[in-house]
């Protein structure tokens, strides 16, 4: 197989580049994070990428496969082609080959609150759920932070100081969700005007890239709807 | 209703619901005219001259004004990220629009009033 990888360091004064490697004998069940480790173990010591735990729980190897965002290490080898494309998270200042700088997602992460906030006094022992309470929160708490969806949308690529963008607002969803929670107003207040949440055109890449199968989208809308009952 | 600070829900609820109002129109506009008895300037005229078409158009116009400042609002907050051009670009296209809809209107209340 031919991979084609984003090539970038700060130190050596070159410009970004693409470069080329060429690997074969991979098994039926390999993913692509198992091409880059090969590569990096048998061809190039100095290629740079995140990963870790290696099965699509940690989010780390979040990368632009084939110009599609998603993790190297849920992605299968024989669904990607002869020539495999490589670049790191779109948007994002690149630190190293496909090692991107992601504080503004999680500033932007970190501005919606994404914890249970209550005024009552704490309960005794733990906070009650309905199974049907419980049911709000799914497709929700599962995203796991690996980026895909907020570097795959144009408006946070336009605005990703203002814009919290879609993972961050997926999470200011699921606390709204959340039965428990009662800083509803706060949240809401939180998001009003024209950027933090209103810089969504609903262009829906979010939802088509999402490695976890979630929907910000459809997140984003409850909000709006929220918002729009909350100042009827 | 309160409107506070309202800058994203009430330009986004009224790209929404002048969207609604469009496509309604439209709906009820095409279905007139397929059951028209003529095709003629003079038909198209008494049409539009009606009382209740001729309120409904200018709402009409109203909602595409309302729709397209919106919309361009949005691709000027997006795109053009200087306020020294932005704001002017905004002003451009409030005239632009303002412009259109007073002459709209203007060819409207014409056709009614005569």
């Amino acid at each position: 197989m031919r991979f084609l990888i984003y090539r970038y360091n700060p130190d050596d004064g070159q410009k970004p580049r693409m470069q080329e490697y060429l690997l074969d004998g991979f098994g039926n069940g390999d993913k692509l994070l198992d091409a880059l480790l090969r590569i990096k173990a048998e061809l190039d010591p100095t290629l740079s990428f995140r990963r870790s735990c290696g099965e699509g729980v940690c989010g780390s190897d979040a990368m632009n496969i084939n110009g599609r965002n998603g993790l190297a290490c849920i992605t299968p080898l024989k669904e990607l082609g002869e020539t495999v494309e490589i670049r790191p998270l779109p948007g994002r200042p690149v630190i190293r080959d496909l090692v991107v700088d992601m504080e503004q997602f999680y500033h932007q992460y970190r501005a919606v609150k994404p914890w249970l906030t209550v005024h009552d006094p704490e309960p005794e022992t733990e906070y009650l759920q309905t199974p049907e309470q419980r049911d709000q929160l799914d497709g929700l708490y599962e995203c796991i932070l690996c980026g895909c969806c907020s570097t795959a949308c144009p408006s946070f690529w336009w605005n990703p100081d203002k814009f919290r963008g879609p993972a961050a607002l997926l999470q200011a969803w699921r606390f709204l969700a959340d039965s428990r929670d009662q800083a509803t107003g706060d949240r809401l207040a939180e998001l009003e005007g024209p950027y933090h949440l209103f810089r969504c055109h609903t262009i829906m890449n979010c939802a088509d890239v999402c490695p976890k199968g979630l929907n910000p989208t459809r997140a984003i809308g409850h909000i709006k709807k929220l918002m729009l009952k909350h100042h009827v | 209703m309160s409107w506070r600070g309202a800058n994203g829900l009430r330009p986004w609820l009224m790209q929404r619901l002048s969207a609604v109002y469009m496509a309604g129109f439209l709906l009820f506009a095409l279905g007139s005219l397929a059951g028209a008895s003529s095709v003629s300037f003079e038909a198209w005229r008494d049409w539009v001259g009606q009382p209740l078409v001729n309120a409904a158009m200018a709402l009409f116009v109203v909602a595409l004004l309302t729709h397209a400042w919106v919309g361009t609002r949005d691709v000027l907050m997006d795109y053009v990220k200087p306020m020294a051009l932005r704001f002017p670009l905004l002003l451009l296209f409030a005239l632009i629009f303002l412009i259109s809809l007073f002459w709209s209107l203007r060819v409207l209340f014409s056709v009614a009033a005569a």
